[in-house]
């Protein structure tokens, strides 16, 4: 059976049996190619995807899913997913009516181009760092490309897909000057094959794994932070959005919950999703239940506006849905950002401090639900406006909605970063945060 | 899963254009999850996944195609696709010519549950769910329980053209309990999750009841928590998933995924002293019914119990097919994978530093002031460098050799090589902890352990 035929044979069956259905069909595709010392090392070539279903029966919902598409697979998850919804006592659940919403294609021919020019990108990157004698070891160099089919159908009337899907390159490597050591990782995403330039991605990662050579120890104290947008990035992606979600508010899990209204953060922040930013890598007509997209300003000039919605938590909270639904067709219903930006500035200028180049173990030393995060940093020592050495073996730690109040100032260029959904942020400039070392 | 003649078949095709050596992976799983919020079920979610993996090497160079179209027809493009990627396609490879005489291993139960899943109804496993989160209100100022049941039943057939037929059966149950604690300071958290590979009998080692206790008396432990210091001081970490430090900071140096490209900084270096003489770490994928174990790794070779470092001296790697061609060590049964979506890579299973001789008591006599680590969160390194962390989840300050106030928020980081160098004292009570380990082959059940042992120095990342 093919994706289209599970959907529509899901639907035809759910309506048979008097069951709300709304049924995510994804399909995707994936080319990998793994370059080590010259040679490529590996390559991955994939199709794969899977149906799956939410089912409200009575107000209570219950979901399922599967990648094998055989009548009986199906049969079973539309059995699975209504004994789960009967497992609920809560009667609030509903799908949301809706109509044709088209076929939209996102990619167009962005990643047509013969398998040896991608081979040759991996390579390029390879010999790209190899280059420069302080790369001791390349540990990965890869380019890969994704492509998704999208489809949404449901007993309400809500049908619609688009295509989309980006190319990647990636390096992870070692570089070493004397005893000093260190590993960086590289990566740039594009939505055209074209637009990835081995080089230059080559030399962003000299240049930003190559200036943390010669790490000294940093001295445990409370210094001014200047978190580069890399690092402030992963950071707001993780506990920012967390906050935000009108979902986590719901279940209380978020410091913001009751704030709508209130400053919650400096006055030069504000806060942006935009999943109709042309060209945006995670631009998309509607979200997982059809509602078309649109721009929300979450936070405006320090003040709360609005918590990003999904149909269920907006008619829960008695207000205007702002599409941020989002559903894996392994997943649930939740809010999930699109192209989350953070209003560039006028400009920082360094003082005194360290500049936070990057943030490692965020799963773990960030918790979103108390805000409070303590994380190992890479970064550089300023002294007096000028970068004086790179520093190492440190943290820094601090609660997030403390550090959204004392930003002092925000770079004026945007640089987006794809490691915690897609986020967009400036250099971000912080009064003062706790920094622990030798 | 699949027929014997087809899989014969397709190995064949696939090593048309060359290839010294292909293996089919072939897995169905069904999962199922339940989340219940203070008592009510928020999700419930079942799934079947199923796919095929199909790898070809050429020397040491790796060709790897999936689908989740098991169809003959679909198996066979698979293979096309796979000839075409190398670009290869047209030579005739005579090796494998006339069918495979598989040698069939099948999986004999050693981790098989006891009480099988399809024993119970959903209401059951409600009820136990709603036994944890009343567990976990251990005061009022428990605002929010949350609690998770997660079960996988996994099917798994790997077949390679040097003969190996091998069918392994896996099933993996877990609570997990996050509880939410609350007061005019803000909210703080505790959890508790244990994990096997078993089935319902997960509640009959773990009652809910005390798993949720265990939540909220962290989550209140926390709530009262001061900020913990900063600086390097020494600190006592504590037993079972404690074991995390070292996972991150020893384990993962081991894999010849990064030995093998000479990215660890413990390539070539077995039989030299990389620890100090109180450290045997033991990377265990037999264990009855560990989180991390299974009969056969994914590459269709028994799992073992593989001494990584005996007594400070390095005495293996954890070694996988590829990682195996490139430095010459024997496979360690430690090829793993998430799923048909990866190829294997080599991988940790229960992975613990053994018991030493130090009572418990006595790590803590001489510290004027230090960290006492009780409970560890997860952590990350980067191989090449060393440098890694982790998280503190419930930390106490110690004082003159006494365990005294609680503190929060105290992330650990060091570089693993020298951190391992300053183990000096190991105490006799193992405990082992389930968690996830991310890596080049996705995310993976894995169990990390040890006693109680004391680190000489070590930065402790809090509030300045």
């Amino acid at each position: 059976m093919t994706f289209e035929e599970a959907r529509d044979y899901l639907l035809q069956r759910a309506r048979e049996l008097g069951l709300e259905l709304e049924v995510l069909a994804v399909k995707s595709r994936e080319l990998a190619v793994q370059a080590r010392e010259g040679q490529i090392e590996e390559i991955t070539q994939a199709s794969q995807g899977g149906v799956g279903v939410r089912a409200v029966v009575a107000g209570r919902t219950g979901y399922a899913y599967t990648e094998e598409l055989t009548p009986e697979a199906l049969d079973w998850v539309l059995q699975e997913a209504r004994e789960n919804a009967l497992l609920q006592s809560e009667t609030g659940g509903f799908l949301p009516a809706g109509g044709a919403l088209g076929q939209h294609d996102l990619l167009g021919e962005g990643l047509s181009a013969p398998l040896e020019q991608k081979r040759q990108k991996a390579l390029a990157l390879e010999a790209g760092l190899r280059a420069d004698p302080r790369v001791q070891q390349v540990q990965m160099t890869r380019y890969a490309e994704y492509e998704t089919q999208a489809t949404l159908g449901s007993t309400r009337g809500v049908f619609g897909a688009f295509r989309n899907g980006y190319a990647l390159l990636l390096t992870s490597a070692v570089m070493a000057q004397g005893q000093s050591l260190k590993q960086g990782y590289e990566f740039d995403l594009a939505k055209e094959f074209h637009a990835l330039e081995p080089g230059r991605t080559a030399q962003v990662f000299l240049q930003n794994t190559g200036r943390l050579l010669g790490a000294r120890p940093l001295k445990t104290g409370r210094y001014k932070a200047y978190f580069e947008p890399k690092a402030f990035a992963q950071l707001l992606g993780l506990m920012g959005w967390f906050m935000l979600s009108a979902k986590n508010v719901l279940e209380g899990k978020s410091l913001l919950a009751g704030r709508i209204g209130q400053k919650v953060a400096s006055e030069i922040f504000t806060l942006i999703d935009d999943p109709t930013l042309p060209g945006g890598l995670a631009s998309r007509p509607f979200d997982a239940e059809g509602t078309p997209a649109k721009c929300t300003v979450l936070i405006e000039r320090g003040v709360l506006r609005t918590f990003a919605h999904n149909t269920e938590t907006a008619r829960k909270m008695g207000v205007e849905n702002t599409g941020h639904a989002a559903r894996s067709y392994k997943g649930v219903l939740g809010v999930a950002p699109t192209n989350l930006f953070v209003e560039p500035g006028q400009g920082v200028r360094l003082d005194n401090g360290v500049v936070v180049t990057d943030l490692m173990g965020l799963h773990a030393g960030a918790n979103p639900i108390s805000g409070e995060f303590s994380l190992q940093a890479l970064g550089l020592w300023v002294e007096r406006g000028e970068v004086a050495y790179p520093v190492e073996n440190f943290t820094v730690a601090g609660n997030f909605l403390e550090l959204l109040s004392a930003i002092t100032a925000l770079g004026t260029e945007l640089e987006w970063n794809p490691m915690m959904g897609v986020v967009g942020s400036p250099m971000v400039e912080v009064a003062e945060l706790s920094f622990a070392g030798a | 899963m699949l027929d014997e003649a087809l899989v014969s078949e397709l190995l064949k095709q696939a090593r048309r254009g060359g290839a010294d050596f292909a293996e089919l992976y072939v897995e169905r799983w069904r999962r199922r999850a339940l989340r219940v919020l203070s008592g009510e079920v928020k999700e419930a979610t079942s799934g079947i996944e199923y796919g095929a993996g199909l790898r070809l090497f050429y020397g040491t160079e790796v060709v790897y195609a999936y689908t989740n179209d098991l169809s003959p027809e679909g198996l066979l493009e698979l293979s096309e696709t796979l000839v075409r990627l190398k670009g290869q396609a047209g030579q005739v490879d005579q090796a494998g010519r006339g069918g495979l005489d598989f040698r069939k291993s099948v999986a004999q139960g050693l981790h098989a549950p006891a009480v099988p899943l399809s024993a119970k109804d959903k209401h059951y496993r409600l009820e136990r769910l709603l036994e944890a989160e009343a567990g976990a209100r251990v005061a009022p100022q428990i605002k929010q329980v949350q609690t998770q049941l997660l079960e996988w039943e996994q099917e798994v057939l790997v077949a390679n053209s040097e003969g190996v037929w091998c069918e392994d059966r896996r099933v993996r149950t877990r609570l997990y309990v996050t509880a939410i604690a609350q007061d005019e300071g803000g909210l703080q958290t505790g959890v508790a999750g244990p994990g096997l590979s078993v089935g319902l009998e997960l509640f009959e080692r773990y009652p809910p009841a005390e798993v949720g206790r265990k939540a909220g008396l962290q989550a209140l432990t926390n709530l009262r928590a001061k900020p913990a210091p900063a600086g390097t001081m020494p600190v006592v970490i504590g037993n079972g998933f404690g074991g995390v430090i070292f996972h991150e900071a020893l384990g993962h140096l081991l894999e010849t995924t990064s030995v093998a490209r000479k990215t660890s900084v413990l390539a070539d270096r077995l039989g030299e002293k990389v620890a100090a003489d109180c450290v045997t770490y033991i990377d265990d994928g037999t264990t009855p019914h560990g989180w991390g174990s299974s009969e056969f790794d994914d590459e269709g070779r028994p799992t073992e119990r593989t001494v990584l470092i005996e007594n400070g001296v390095l005495k293996s790697y954890m070694v996988d097919r590829w990682g195996s061609l490139l430095t010459g060590y024997q496979p360690t049964g430690s090829g793993r994978r998430q799923d048909y979506t990866f190829a294997p890579t080599s991988r940790m299973r229960n992975t613990f530093i053994a018991p030493g001789k130090t009572p418990k008591e006595k790590l803590f006599e001489g510290i004027e002031y230090g960290l006492y680590a009780a409970d560890m969160g997860g952590g990350q390194v980067r191989p090449g460098s060393g440098e890694y962390n982790f998280a503190v989840k419930e930390g106490y300050i110690i004082r003159h050799g006494r365990i005294e106030e609680p503190v929060r928020g105290a992330m650990l980081v060091g570089k693993g090589p020298e951190s391992i160098k300053r183990i000096v004292a190991v105490s006799d009570d193992l405990e082992m902890g389930p968690g996830m380990c991310g890596s080049l082959s996705g995310s993976l059940p894995v169990e990390v352990g040890q006693p109680h042992l004391l680190i000489s120095e070590i930065v402790v990342g809090g509030q300045a």
